[in-house]
C-alpha cells in the first residue's frame, strides 16, 4: 500500500487502484515466471532416478518440489490478477508464451547438471533479489520466499559439484568444465539483452517493477558466481569473460537472431517439453475435475 | 445480560504495521454480527498505529491444526536435507568419516555384512522381516511419485505428492536404520542389490496411471500403520518406538490423503468405472503385503517377534477393504522376491548410471 520503496515509488498490494502497466506488468512477470518454473523443472525431472544415492535422491526430489512451489506461487499471484493457471499452460501450448532459452536443452550427463544448476540458481536469485524491490508487493513477498528456497537449490548445486570436482576422474572433471562454458553464455542470455543505455524507457523501469538494468544483474551474478567456480577448480577462460581493472566484467555478447530461433521452441528438448505438457494435461484433466467435483 | 462468545463471535484480528513486515496476529474480538467485526476490531487493535491493512476473520471459518497435529508442523526436523546448511554439514561429516575409516573404499566395506549377499534366513518371519520388505515398497512408491510431482494433476497436489514421496524415501531410510544399517549400508541396500534380491509386494507392479497409484499408495499407507501399531504393542525401547510412532503419524497423513482421492475419483461419474478397477486390482494383488520371508541379518531395534500375519491382514482389510470392488484375499499370502516388473528393473538400472561411474563409496 501506498508506501515508498528505494526508488521512491509506491508499493501496490492487490486491492489498490494502480497503474494499468503495474497491473499488467505484474500479471506478465509473474504468468512467465509461472510457467518457467512449472515447466523448466522437467530439465531436472529427467535426472531424479538417476541420482546416485538415497540421500541424493531425496534432496534432488526437494528441489524438484521447491521449483514447482515456486510456480505455485507465481501461478497464484497471476490467478489473483485475472490469468487462470490452466490458461499459463495453454498460452505455452498456443505459442503465444516462451520458456527462458536455457530451458530448451537437457543436460547431457550428470556433471554438466551440477554445474549447469550452479550458474543457474546464482543467475535466479540475483534476478529474484533485483524484482522483489519491485513495486507489486505480492510478487515481490513470493519472490522473498523463492529466494529463501534458492538458497537450499545454490547449496545443493554446489555441493554437487563439488563431489565431482573431488572425487571425479579427469573426464569426469572435464565435463564440469564443458559444462561451465556452455551454460556460462546461456546465463549470460538468461539475463537478457544489454539494456544500459536504454533501461531508462522502458516502461518496466519507469513504473518501478523492473528496478534494475539487465547488466547490472549480470555484473551482480558474475561477481559471485566466478570466483566460485575458479575456487572449485574451474578454469575461466579469458575470452568468455574476465574482469576489466575497472571491476567491470567483460564478455561476448550472443548473437541474438539465434537466440530467437532457440527461443520459438527451436531447441534440441524443445518438442520434448511441449509433448510433455501437453500429453500430462490430456492425462489428468478428469481426474483434476473429479476433486473439484466433489471438493 | 452477560454474554458468554461462542466460536461463532469470535473473530481473530490480524494487522500489518508496514509493507515490509508480514501481516500478525494482534488478538481477537467478540462481535455478535458480522458486519460489525471489522469496525470493532479497529477500535479494539488500530487506535495508535498506523496501519497498512487489518483483516478480521471469524474463527469459525479458521482451519488450525489439533494438538495431534503439532508433530507435522515440524519440518525442520522432519525433514532436514531440506535445509539450505545440510549439503555443506553432510559433505563435511562425511569428509570426517573418510578420513578414520582411511579411504572411501574403506567406508563401503564397513556396511555390515550380513545385509549383503547373504541367502535368505529361514523359518517363521518376524516383525523386523515385514519392516524390511516395507521398506523396499516405501522405496519404490517414493521414486513414483517423486515423477508425479511433474504430472500436474494440480500444482497443490504436486507439493503435496511430493512430499509423501520424500516422507516414503525417509520411513524407507529410517527402518533400515532402525535394523543397524549405517548410511552406506542404506545406499548399498538401494542401489546395489540385484532384482532378484527385492521383495516388493505385487501391488507395485501395479502402479501406472493415477488411479493406480492412488490405490497404491492407499494400500501401502495402510500396511505402515498397520505395522507400526504392531510394532508399538511388542517394541518397549522408548527411542524406537518415537522412530516408529514418527512414521506412523506421516503415514496416517497419507492414508488421508489417499482416502480423499479415492472417494472422489469414484465419486465422480467421468472416473468412477476406472478407479473401481484399478482399486479392485491393487487390492486383489495386496494379499501378500505381510508375507514377507525372512532375509536374514540382525533385527537391529525392531522387534524380532514372530509377525502375526493373519491379524495384520485383518487389520489391512479394515483400513483398506470397504474401498470400491476391493478384492483384498481373504487370508495373507506369501512375498515372492525379485517382482517389481520391468518399471523396477529400469528404475535400479537408472540408479546404477551414475552411481556405477564413480569409485565404490563415493555416493554413500
Ligand atoms: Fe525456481
Ligand atoms: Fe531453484
Amino acid at each position: 500500500m501506498l508506501t515508498a520503496n528505494a526508488a521512491g515509488h509506491r508499493g501496490y498490494e492487490l486491492w489498490d487502484p494502480m497503474p494499468d502497466d503495474v497491473r499488467e506488468g505484474a500479471r506478465r512477470f509473474a504468468s512467465v515466471q509461472a510457467l518457467n518454473e512449472l515447466v523448466g523443472v522437467l530439465q531436472y525431472v529427467e535426472w531424479l532416478d538417476r541420482a546416485p544415492g538415497h540421500t541424493r535422491r531425496q534432496m534432488l526430489m526437494a528441489k524438484i518440489q521447491d521449483e514447482v512451489g515456486h510456480g505455485h506461487a507465481v501461478a497464484r499471484v497471476a490467478e489473483d490478477l485475472g490469468v487462470p493457471r490452466e490458461r499459463i499452460f495453454l498460452d505455452y501450448l498456443e505459442g503465444h508464451t516462451k520458456l527462458h532459452n536455457i530451458f530448451h536443452f537437457s543436460f547431457q550427463t550428470w556433471e554438466e547438471l551440477g554445474a549447469g544448476l550452479l550458474l543457474t540458481n546464482s543467475a535466479a536469485i540475483c534476478q529474484f533479489q533485483s524484482l522483489a524491490k519491485g513495486v507489486y508487493l505480492p510478487y515481490a513477498r513470493a519472490l522473498r520466499k523463492v529466494e529463501r528456497e534458492e538458497s537450499f537449490h545454490y547449496q545443493h548445486a554446489l555441493d554437487l559439484t563439488h563431489e565431482v570436482m573431488t572425487h571425479g576422474d579427469a573426464v569426469q572433471r572435464r565435463r564440469v568444465q564443458d559444462a561451465f562454458e556452455v551454460w556460462l553464455t546461456r546465463i549470460l542470455i538468461y539475463l537478457g539483452p544489454p539494456d544500459t543505455d536504454t533501461l531508462h524507457t522502458n516502461r518496466m523501469w519507469q513504473v518501478g517493477m523492473k528496478p534494475d538494468s539487465n547488466d547490472a544483474v549480470r555484473q551482480k551474478w558474475l561477481n559471485k558466481i566466478i570466483p566460485v567456480f575458479r575456487k572449485l577448480g574451474v578454469h575461466v577462460d579469458p575470452e568468455l569473460v574476465r574482469q576489466a581493472p575497472s571491476g567491470e566484467w567483460e564478455y561476448a555478447m550472443p548473437d541474438w537472431a539465434e537466440v530467437k530461433k532457440l527461443i520459438a521452441n527451436g531447441g534440441p528438448s524443445s518438442q520434448k517439453r511441449l509433448d510433455w505438457v501437453r500429453n500430462a494435461l490430456d492425462r489428468n484433466a478428469k481426474y483434476r475435475r473429479a476433486m473439484q467435483g466433489v471438493a | 445480560m452477560p454474554h458468554i462468545p461462542t466460536d461463532t463471535d469470535v473473530y481473530e484480528v490480524f494487522a500489518q504495521h508496514g509493507s515490509s513486515t508480514p501481516l500478525n496476529h494482534v488478538g481477537s474480538i467478540v462481535s455478535p454480527r458480522r458486519d460489525t467485526a471489522w469496525h470493532l476490531a479497529k477500535e479494539t487493535y488500530g487506535r495508535r498505529d498506523d496501519l497498512v491493512t487489518l483483516w478480521v476473520v471469524r474463527r469459525d471459518d479458521m482451519i488450525v491444526p489439533s494438538a495431534e497435529d503439532r508433530g507435522l508442523l515440524a519440518a525442520k526436523t522432519r525433514m532436514p536435507h531440506r535445509q539450505p546448511g545440510f549439503p555443506t554439514a553432510r559433505r563435511r561429516d562425511r569428509a570426517a568419516a573418510a578420513e578414520t575409516a582411511g579411504s572411501a573404499s574403506q567406508v563401503r566395506d564397513s556396511a555390515p555384512a550380513a545385509h549383503r549377499d547373504e541367502a535368505p534366513g529361514a523359518g517363521e518371519a518376524g516383525l523386523a522381516d515385514l519392516w524390511l520388505a516395507l521398506a523396499d515398497d516405501l522405496f519404490v512408491l517414493g521414486n513414483r511419485l517423486g515423477e508425479r510431482i511433474c504430472d500436474y494433476i494440480d500444482v497443490e497436489e504436486a507439493l503435496a505428492v511430493g512430499s509423501i514421496g520424500q516422507e516414503a524415501l525417509a520411513h524407507a531410510g529410517t527402518i533400515l536404520t532402525l535394523r543397524g544399517f549405517d548410511q552406506p549400508a542404506v545406499d548399498a541396500w538401494f542401489f546395489d542389490r540385484a532384482q532378484e534380491q527385492w521383495q516388493v509386494s505385487r501391488v507395485i507392479e501395479r502402479i501406472t496411471d493415477w488411479p493406480s497409484t492412488v490405490a497404491c499408495g492407499l494400500v501401502v499407507a495402510a500396511a505402515v500403520t498397520v505395522l507400526a501399531e504392531q510394532t508399538a504393542q511388542v517394541e518397549t525401547d522408548a527411542a524406537q518406538l518415537s522412530a516408529i510412532a514418527a512414521v506412523r503419524e506421516e503415514q496416517l497423513v497419507h492414508l488421508d490423503h489417499w482416502r480423499r482421492w479415492a472417494r472422489a475419483l469414484s465419486d465422480w461419474p467421468e472416473t468412477r468405472a476406472e478407479f473401481t478397477r484399478a482399486y479392485a486390482e491393487v487390492t486383489e494383488l495386496a494379499g501378500d503385503v505381510f508375507g514377507a520371508r525372512p532375509q536374514g541379518g540382525p533385527a537391529g531395534a525392531l522387534p524380532g517377534d514372530p509377525a502375526p500375519a493373519a491379524t495384520l491382514h485383518e487389520r489391512l482389510a479394515a483400513l483398506v477393504g470397504g474401498g470400491p470392488g476391493s478384492q483384498l484375499p481373504e487370508h495373507p499370502l506369501p512375498r515372492t522376491a525379485g517382482l517389481g516388473g520391468s518399471a523396477l528393473a529400469h528404475s535400479l538400472a537408472q540408479g546404477r548410471v551414475v552411481r556405477d561411474a564413480y569409485a565404490p563409496g563415493v555416493f554413500s
